[in-house]
Order: structure tokens, then C-alpha cells, then sequence
């Protein structure tokens, strides 16, 4: 009996999306989800001799208690930078992305432009530049000096005798500078939703700057507050550059110690087993940022 | 025959983004690294490239070409009419080896018909069967190697490896902001200079030079002789003695001034020296340390016949006068001095103890002792931890 045409469109209809899904997803199982399912045998494993490739499957899961004995104050440290540069960076945003959006009037895409610009750069070579502006002579201590704050910042621990490069406060500057797009866009993405009218209606009724910013603004931006931490916390908890330029010996991230692991060390097996344990945790972090809402109320830019 | 003298804020620039490149290849080359199963075989990126010879080396380790004024690179091109692809993407001897690790162990050539590598690599290279024995009946120019420096002990029978260059690691400072000359390793530890000293990331200069300090044999390391040498360096490591740990990138430091001293390279420091006259280079009393970097020919090399003309012609005297004249360590080559006196250009390197170091100098220095596998995994352990926090 021949099909009716009408049931022929409806079965195509329901294969489209799959079509269109089918490029991303083959390049997502075959690139990441494969791979990383590899690194669970081999995080399990021993490798045979030093210098050889070949690893045997032990199950050993002693290598996950070694490497969080061995590197644990290290991703505690990561995380804490990420957070701590991610809090700075939203300091920063906030602000930038009002401005942007309630007062850019006509150059908004171009200030939105601005902010972008720097990522056209290589993160290496912004993070090769920063040494130079961060350097004992180099100009933003010039500044701290001669503005007399020296003594003062070192009190507070954010020089190191007198020291900015090589210090955990370098580390999380060079982050702060790569992670701030990722929180300026997806806010302003997000004010974009916010009614110009209601901080009118905020201002009729008496309410000042801040009690508008913190009643309607801060509310309704929050979507986009959650897109931007999930965006910037995440790479900047896995940065790699910024701590081994940036950062002196007692600065390094978890990255660092999963080159190290790799490359210095030829232990793939321990390496998997941190790289593993960095995944879990924040892929942990992602599923408590989208806890109780869907990725859709997140205004991705 | 005048020196090149090459623009020092290009080449700063360029040996720390060298650097660099070689931590933001990390992740992609974890992911190749990892993704491969137990047994699985290794991606190949070797393969003859049309009849060319291929050099991995250091960065800026070479004279390089200017205007009007070809490199050896070019020059050995027109001399010869071979095709020769020289690659500076040997930034630290370590990563190096885990790059070409996949394919020597599977048994696959690589891209290199020569790679220059640090002696205690290549005699790893050696006992792994991983490097093919030097054409040298091909290489007659190799009887200009200095005596000193045959049958040595990473290659007794000098079969695997010929010199690159030699040099000296020893303490590098900037007088100016020490304030006072330096003498000791101690001076390295001196709180005065709190957070503006480091060390270098190459295991076997930095744990030589405080082993040699606290008057421990490095001719034959052994574990329990250096702990007290790993104890000091982790302690000023956590109280922030030391700034950083660095493979040549301590360059720009020294330069920008964030460093007042550290431990570097004799050839290094003789260049920066051109630029920064308060710059000083010091062999320790109680020791410095030699090492040598070698060419070396990886397993199933395509192009002997080539190698072994390169290696040939950079053992001629005038050519590795030229090479020296830029780097500025040690050439291996017997000849290079008188060749460099004649020249009113470079007379002045040939006076250059760094690069002609005199007897008593000589006396002070050291070769770092053969660790076995076992014992060297242990110490490179110990060592990432200091270094890496």
C-alpha cells in the first residue's frame, strides 16, 4: 500500500533535526566524549616500563588517592583563583555592562566591539605583555609607588615585598583580563531584557542609584550572571599560561601540574587520574550553576 | 667575518614565546597523550617531506641570517643544494622527549634526520636504542672535535653524537642590584636578595651547582647525597627566596631587572652582556657546572648522507667560528679561536673566558654523573615538586 504523502513529510520532518544535529554530534562523541571516556582506563592503569608507551589496566585506584594527596592544595588553590579573579572580574562587568547598555546610545556595538577586541589577541601573548606591564620597574608599580601605596598593599598581601609579578595577585589580574568579555557579553545580553522604563519607574518613586541597581537591575540580570560565572570559571580554573608566566613556583594551577605529570614526569596514568578528578569537579560546579533552571533562561551571547 | 649582533628586545621576545608555545601545547598534546588506549599506537607526524633534511634545535642557537648577510642555515643551502629545514622547537629538552617519545617507542621514524639534545638525553637516547649510530666515516671534519671532549662518558665510544655546543651553568647577576659581587652559591640564598633570584628548570644544573656547594661528588650522584641540596632548595623555594624556575626565559628577567641573580648559561649571559655591561657571569668556587649539547641522528633517520654533510660542514673551522661568534658558548671545534683573533670584529670573543675557558677555570667544572631509571624518575620527581609547588 502506498505511503500517503502526508506521512512521508512527517516522517522526514522528524529526522531533520538529527541531520542537523549529526555534525556536532559526531564531533563531539569522536573528539571529546571518547577520549575522555579513554582516561578512565588509562587513570586506572600502570605503565610498564619508564619510557615506554604501553600501560597495563591494574584498576589501581590508588592513583586517584595519590594525586589528591599529592596535588590537592593545588586545586583547592585553582578554584580559589578562578573564584577570586571571576568576583574581580565581576566588579568590573557590572558596571561596564550598564554603561553599555543603558547609556551607549549609539556607539553601543562598538563599545561592545571594544571589549571583545582584546580576545582577538593570542592569551599567550597578552599574558607575555602583562610581564612587562606587572614587572619590578615596570609601570603599574611605578604608579603604586609614586602614589605612595607600596607599603600599604604589601600590608594587605597583595604585593609581595614590594612585588607584583610572581605573585598570586599577578596570577589572578592575567585571569581577570582574560575572563572579563566572557562576563560583559552575557550581561549585557541580559540588561538588553531589562526594560529601560522600570529604572524610570525605579527613579519616580524615589528609589536612588544604588537601590535601583540592587532592586531591579541586579534581579533581573541574574541570568546573565550565571551564563558569565559558568563562562569564565570554568577556564579559568584550567588556565595553564597565566600562573607559569604570571605566577611564581608557589602560584602554580592544576594544569601546570597536569603538564608536569605528563610531559616532565611521563606519568599518564596519574596525569589521567587529575585530569579526571578536574573534570568531575567542574562539571560539579556547572550542574550547582544550573541547578533548578534550564540552559535556555541563560542569555548566552 | 663581523658578529651579528641581533636586536635583543626581538630575541627576548621571541626565546619567552617560545616558551610559551610550549605550555599552550599542553592540552592538545595531553589529549593525544591520554586518548591513546593501553597498546594503542601513536599518531605519526613523520614521514619524508620530499628529500629534506630536517633539524629540530634550540631557539637562537645558530647565527641567524640578516640582510645581505645569509645564516648558516642559508648558506649551508647554497653551498650544498640540499634542502635543509632547520626547526627551532627544542625548548626544553624534557617536553622535547615526550613529544618523540610515541613514535621512537613505536618504532616510527620521525620527521628529524638530527636533533640537538642535552648529553644526559642522549644517553638516554643511546641506552633506549632509539638514535642510530653518526655517519662519521662520512664526517672528516670531525677530527676538529677538541680532545677534551672525545669518547665522553654519555657516548664512550663516540659513536651516537657529536657536539653541538658546549657551555657552563653558574650563577648570572646584576651587579648593580646585588650591590656586591657575588662568590658562592650561598650569595644565591643571601635574604637580602629575597624574591629576586631563580633557578633553572634543568635539573642537572641547578641540583649540581648546590650539590657541588655543599661539596657532595657529582661524578656519581646518589639520592641520599642530595637531599640535603633538595631540602634547602624547597625551603627557599617556599619562603620565596627563589622567583621563579626558568629554562632560558630568565633572560628577559635579568634584563627587566625582576632578578638581581640566578642560575643561567655562560654563552647567555656573555651576549645579554652586550647590552646590560653590569651583567656578570660566575663559576662558582666551589664549582660550575659543564654540559655539552649534541646532534644526534633519531631512529631510522632518512637522510644520512645529508646529515652527514651538515654536520661535516658546521665542523669546519671558519663555519663554526661564525656559529660561536653568535652564540657564544664553547665550540666544540678545535681552531675557532684563532680564527676569531684574526678578525679585529670578534678578537675580543677570542679572549672570552666563558667561551675559552683557561685551565684554572676549567679545573672547577663538572659533569653531572649518569642517574639510572629508577633513581632519575626519583629525582625528577622531588624536583616537579619543588618546582611546580
Amino acid at each position: 500500500m502506498p505511503r500517503s504523502p502526508r506521512a512521508e513529510a512527517d516522517r522526514r520532518r522528524r529526522w531533520w533535526p538529527w541531520l542537523l544535529l549529526a555534525p556536532g554530534l559526531i564531533w563531539l562523541i569522536g573528539l571529546y566524549v571518547l577520549p575522555l571516556l579513554g582516561l578512565v582506563p588509562l587513570s586506572l592503569s600502570e605503565p610498564v616500563s619508564r619510557f615506554g608507551l604501553e600501560t597495563v589496566f591494574r584498576g589501581r585506584v590508588g592513583n586517584y588517592a595519590e594525586v589528591l594527596q599529592a596535588y590537592g592544595p593545588i586545586l583547592v588553590r585553582s578554584f580559589g583563583f578562578a573564584l577570586i579573579a571571576t568576583a574581580l572580574g565581576l566588579v568590573l562587568a557590572y558596571p561596564l555592562a550598564f554603561a553599555i547598555r543603558f547609556h551607549g546610545g549609539r556607539w553601543k556595538s562598538l563599545l561592545v566591539g571594544l571589549v571583545v577586541l582584546p580576545s582577538l589577541t593570542s592569551y599567550l601573548v597578552r599574558a607575555i605583555a602583562f610581564t612587562s606591564l606587572l614587572g619590578d620597574s615596570g609601570p603599574v608599580l611605578n604608579l603604586v609607588a609614586s602614589l605612595g601605596l607600596t607599603g600599604w598593599l604589601d600590608g594587605l598581601g597583595v604585593l609581595r615585598d614590594g612585588r607584583l609579578l610572581n605573585t598570586p595577585t599577578a596570577v589572578i589580574l592575567g585571569l581577570t583580563n582574560n575572563l572579563l568579555p566572557f562576563l560583559v557579553l552575557p550581561l549585557v545580553v541580559a540588561m538588553e531584557r531589562i526594560d529601560p522604563r522600570l529604572l524610570e519607574v525605579a527613579d519616580d518613586l524615589h528609589a536612588g542609584p544604588l537601590r535601583s541597581f540592587t532592586q531591579v537591575v541586579w534581579p533581573l540580570s541574574l541570568p546573565g550572571l550565571g551564563a558569565g560565572i559558568l563562562l569564565s570559571l570554568i577556564p579559568a580554573a584550567g588556565d595553564v599560561v597565566n600562573p607559569k608566566f604570571l605566577g611564581g613556583p608557589n602560584d602554580r594551577m592544576i594544569a601546570n601540574a597536569i603538564e608536569t605529570l605528563l610531559l616532565v614526569q611521563l606519568q599518564a596514568p596519574r596525569a589521567a587520574a587529575l585530569t579526571l578528578v578536574l573534570m568531575a569537579l567542574i562539571t560539579l560546579a556547572v550542574l550547582l550553576q544550573l541547578r533548578g533552571r534550564g540552559v535556555d533562561d541563560l542569555p548566552l551571547p | 667575518m663581523s658578529m651579528p649582533v641581533s636586536p635583543r628586545g626581538r630575541r627576548a621576545f621571541l626565546r619567552r614565546l617560545a616558551g610559551g608555545a610550549a605550555g599552550a601545547v599542553v592540552l592538545p598534546s595531553l589529549l593525544q597523550a591520554c586518548g591513546r588506549g593501553p597498546g594503542g599506537s601513536a599518531t605519526s607526524g613523520g614521514g619524508d617531506r620530499g628529500g629534506e633534511l630536517v633539524i629540530s634545535s634550540f631557539p637562537l642557537y645558530i647565527d641567524p641570517g640578516q640582510p645581505g648577510a645569509p645564516g648558516s642555515v642559508e648558506r649551508f643551502r647554497k653551498d650544498t643544494g640540499i634542502n635543509l629545514r632547520y626547526v627551532e622547537d627544542v625548548n626544553d629538552v624534557r617536553q622535547f622527549f615526550a613529544r618523540i617519545r610515541p613514535q621512537l617507542a613505536s618504532g616510527q621514524p620521525l620527521a628529524q634526520d638530527l636533533v640537538v639534545l642535552t648529553s644526559w638525553m642522549a644517553e638516554r637516547l643511546i641506552r633506549l636504542g632509539w638514535v642510530e649510530p653518526l655517519p662519521l666515516a662520512e664526517v672528516p671534519n670531525a677530527r676538529h672535535l677538541i680532545p677534551s671532549l672525545r669518547n665522553p662518558s654519555w657516548d664512550l665510544q663516540q659513536r651516537f653524537s657529536l657536539p653541538w655546543q658546549t657551555g657552563i651553568a653558574g650563577i648570572a647577576y646584576n651587579i648593580k642590584a646585588t650591590g656586591r659581587e657575588l662568590r658562592s652559591i650561598d650569595d644565591l640564598f643571601d635574604p637580602k636578595l629575597k624574591g629576586r633570584v631563580s633557578a633553572l628548570l634543568e635539573m642537572r644544573d641547578t641540583m649540581g651547582l648546590l650539590m657541588l656547594a655543599d661539596g657532595k661528588d657529582i661524578s656519581m650522584p646518589t639520592w641520599e647525597a642530595a637531599q640535603p641540596s633538595f631540602d634547602r632548595l624547597e625551603k627557599a623555594r617556599r619562603d620565596g627566596q627563589i622567583r621563579r624556575f626558568t629554562g632560558n626565559d630568565y633572560q628577559n628577567d635579568l634584563l627587566a631587572g625582576n632578578l638581581a641573580a640566578c642560575i643561567g648559561w655562560s654563552g647567555d649571559v656573555a651576549q645579554l652582556a652586550l647590552e646590560q655591561p653590569d651583567l656578570r657571569f660566575l663559576v662558582p668556587e666551589s664549582g660550575g657546572m659543564l654540559w655539552a649539547d649534541l646532534m644526534l641522528m633519531p631512529k631510522g633517520a632518512r637522510h644520512r648522507q645529508e646529515a652527514a654533510q651538515w654536520m661535516n660542514w658546521v665542523y669546519e673551522p671558519v663555519e663554526a667560528a661564525r656559529i660561536a661568534a653568535a652564540v657564544q658558548y664553547i665550540s666544540p671545534v678545535q681552531g675557532v679561536r684563532e680564527i676569531l683573533a684574526k678578525d679585529p670584529a670578534t678578537a675580543a670573543l677570542a679572549r672570552n673566558p666563558l667561551m675559552f675557558p683557561d685551565a684554572a677555570t676549567r679545573q672547577r667544572l663538572h659533569i653531572f654523573g649518569p642517574l639510572d631509571d629508577q633513581e632519575e624518575a626519583r629525582w625528577e620527581e622531588r624536583f616537579a615538586q619543588i618546582t611546580e609547588g
